[in-house]
C-alpha cells in the first residue's frame, strides 16, 4: 500500500517537488497521497465583531507549501486571520479561497487542519485514540488506529500510544495534537501559537519537530505567534499585522537547517522587534 | 508473599471496623443490662429474627418486591431526568421551554404528595412507581444538565474543526465530558431511592421491607424493626459501592477516580 502511495505522489502533481529545490539537504520521506500544499488566496478582507473592526481590507497571498509566520502584538487581529482562513469564523466582507479552486469538489481537497495552543486532547480517550480523531469520517476504525500509530512514531511517541493524556507531559501532549493535526496528511496547517505554553527548552524541540514534518510533508504552514524569534527560525516569510492590516511582509531568506542565533537571523528578528515595539510612537 | 497478603486484608478490614465496633459495644450494653431489651434489642437478637424471617421466605419475597420498586421507579425516573437533562444541556429552545417548570416542581417535596398519591393509585404498585419515579428524575436531570452545560468548549470546538458528524460530537466529546457530573447525580438519586421507597412503603404498602418493619411495630417485634433498618444500611452501602465500580470503569481516564 505504500508503494503504491509513493508512486501515486511520484507520478503527479510535479508542484510539490519545486518547492524543495532550496532545502535538498534535508531527506524527504516517503510521500503519500493527498500530501500536498493548499495555496491560500485572500481578497479585501474585512472583519468587525460588534461594530469593532478587527481585520481591515487585508489582501494576502499564501503559495502552496510555505512556511509564513504571522506576528503582531495582542488583539491586532492575527489569531483572526487565522481563524477566518479556517473557516472558524465567517468573514464580514471579503473572500478567501483555498486552492484558488473553490468550485472545486469538497471530496477530493486535502483537509486543513489547526493546532491550537492548549493540546485539547480528549482526556478520556487513549493518545492513540486521539490521534485517529484526526481522521474522523475516514476509512475503518482499525484503519484509523494502525495510521495515528504511524503518525505517532513520527512525533516519536509511539509508545505511548495505549496512555491517557493525563500521564503525559506538556510539550508530551503538544506531540499528539501535533500528530493528531498530521495525521490526515493536511493540506494546510494552521498553528495557533501552539508553543505559548511551553517551556524554552521544550519549545525549541518541538519547533524543530514542526520543522523536520513540514519539509517532508510539503503542506503549507501558517504560524500565529507573539514570539518573534520563533517566526523567524521556521517561517520562509513573516507578516507583522497591526490594526488589521499587513503592516510588514519579509521574506527570511536564511537556508535551513537554521542555527539558533544565527546573525542573519538576529538582525531580522530586532528589524522585526523594532517595528513591533516602535511603531507608531516614535516620531518619524 | 505473606506480608502484602496481610496488608490487603488489613486495608479492606479499615473500614469495617467502625461499624464492628458499634455492633459490639450495642451487643455488650444490652447484655449488660445498661439498654432495655424491649426498646432495643441486641444484635444477636436481631440477628435471630433476621434468620427466622429468611427462613419463613418472608424476609426474601419482601426484599424482592420492594428492590424490583426501587429498581423500576429508578429506571423511569432516571430515564426522564437523563432525557430531560440531555434535551436541556443540547438545546436552548428545550431548556427555555422546560427549565422554568421543572424548578418549580423541583421544589416540591415529593413526598408532600403522598396523599394525593394514595387519592390516585390507591396503595398499588404505581404509587411506590410513581413516587420514586418523581424523586429520583430531579438530581439526574439536574447533574446531567450540569455535565452538559461544563463540558470544555475548546473540546467541542476542536470536534467540529477535525470534522466530527454531530452523533461523534456528542458520544465522544459531549457526554464523556458531562460523565462525571452524571455520576454524581446518579449517586444522589440511589440514595432518595431508598429513602423514597421506604417512606412510601411505611405508609401504603400491604409488601416490602417498609411494609415488614410497619407490621412488626404493631405486633412490638422490635427485633424486626431494627433488622428493617439494618438491611436499609446494607442496601445504601451496595448500592454506593456497585456506583462506584461503575464509575472507576469508566472514569479510569480521570486521575481523581483511579483506585482509591
Amino acid at each position: 500500500m505504500l508503494l503504491d502511495a509513493v508512486h501515486r505522489e511520484v507520478l503527479s502533481d510535479p508542484r510539490t517537488e519545486s518547492r524543495h529545490a532550496g532545502a535538498a539537504a534535508i531527506p524527504r520521506a516517503p510521500a503519500e497521497p493527498g500530501q500536498r500544499g493548499i495555496a491560500v488566496t485572500v481578497r479585501d478582507l474585512h472583519k468587525s465583531f460588534d461594530g469593532h473592526t478587527v481585520i481591515e481590507g487585508l489582501n494576502l497571498f499564501l503559495p502552496a507549501g510555505g512556511f509564513t509566520a504571522v506576528v503582531g502584538r495582542s488583539g491586532c487581529g492575527k489569531s483572526t486571520l487565522l481563524r477566518l482562513i479556517l473557516g472558524l469564523e465567517t468573514p464580514t466582507g471579503g473572500r478567501i479561497d483555498l486552492d484558488g479552486t473553490a468550485g472545486s469538489p469538497r471530496r477530493s481537497e486535502p483537509p486543513k487542519r489547526i493546532m491550537f495552543q492548549e493540546p485539547r486532547l480528549l482526556p478520556w480517550a487513549r493518545v492513540v485514540d486521539n490521534v485517529a480523531v484526526g481522521l474522523s469520517g475516514h476509512g475503518t476504525r482499525a484503519e484509523r488506529r494502525e495510521r495515528a500509530q504511524a503518525a505517532l512514531v513520527e512525533v516519536g511517541l509511539a509508545e505511548k500510544a495505549g496512555q491517557w493524556p493525563a500521564t503525559l507531559s506538556g510539550g508530551q501532549r503538544q506531540r499528539v495534537a501535533l500528530a493528531r493535526a498530521l495525521v490526515s496528511r493536511p493540506g494546510l496547517l494552521a498553528l495557533d501559537e501552539p508553543l505559548g505554553a511551553l517551556d524554552a527548552l521544550t519549545r525549541i524541540g518541538m519547533q524543530d519537530l514542526i520543522e523536520r514534518i513540514w519539509l517532508a510533508q510539503g503542506f503549507t504552514a501558517l504560524l500565529v505567534t507573539h514570539d518573534v524569534a520563533e517566526a523567524v527560525a521556521l517561517a520562509d516569510r513573516i507578516l507583522v499585522v497591526d490594526d488589521g492590516r499587513i503592516a510588514l511582509d519579509l521574506w527570511v531568506d536564511v537556508p535551513r537547517p537554521r542555527r539558533r542565533g544565527d546573525p542573519d537571523l538576529a538582525r531580522l528578528e530586532g528589524r522585526i522587534l523594532d517595528h513591533l515595539l516602535g511603531g507608531s510612537e516614535t516620531p518619524a | 508473599m505473606p506480608a502484602s497478603k496481610y496488608e490487603r486484608l488489613r486495608d479492606a478490614a479499615i473500614p469495617w471496623l467502625l461499624p464492628a465496633a458499634i455492633l459490639l459495644g450495642w451487643q455488650a450494653a444490652v447484655s449488660v443490662g445498661l439498654v432495655s431489651n424491649r426498646f432495643m434489642p441486641a444484635p444477636l437478637d436481631v440477628a435471630r429474627a433476621g434468620w427466622e424471617a429468611g427462613r419463613t421466605g418472608e424476609l426474601w419475597t419482601n426484599l424482592g418486591v420492594s428492590t424490583l420498586r426501587a429498581l423500576a421507579g429508578f429506571v423511569v425516573g432516571g430515564g426522564i431526568g437523563f432525557a430531560l437533562g440531555l434535551a436541556n444541556g443540547l438545546s436552548r429552545l428545550s431548556e427555555r421551554l422546560t427549565d422554568t417548570s421543572v424548578q418549580m416542581v423541583r421544589n416540591v417535596p415529593h413526598l408532600s404528595l403522598i396523599p394525593l398519591v394514595i387519592l390516585w393509585f390507591g396503595i398499588g404498585e404505581e404509587a411506590k412507581l410513581f413516587l420514586v419515579a418523581l424523586g429520583v428524575i430531579f438530581p439526574i436531570y439536574a447533574n446531567t444538565l450540569h455535565g452538559i452545560r461544563s463540558v470544555d468548549p475548546g473540546l467541542v470546538e476542536m470536534g467540529r474543526v477535525y470534522g466530527m458528524s454531530r452523533t461523534e460530537l456528542f458520544t465522544r466529546v459531549v457526554l464523556p465530558g458531562a460523565l462525571p457530573s452524571i455520576f454524581v447525580g446518579l449517586r444522589y438519586a440511589l440514595g432518595i431511592m431508598w429513602l423514597t421507597l421506604i417512606v412510601a412503603e411505611t405508609i401504603s404498602a400491604s409488601s416490602g421491607l417498609g411494609y415488614m418493619a410497619m407490621q412488626a411495630r404493631e405486633f412490638m417485634l422490635v427485633d424486626v424493626v431494627v433488622l428493617a433498618i439494618l438491611i436499609y444500611a446494607g442496601l445504601g452501602k451496595l448500592a454506593d459501592a456497585l456506583t462506584r465500580q461503575l464509575e472507576r470503569a469508566c472514569l479510569a481516564w480521570n486521575p481523581a477516580y483511579r483506585s482509591a
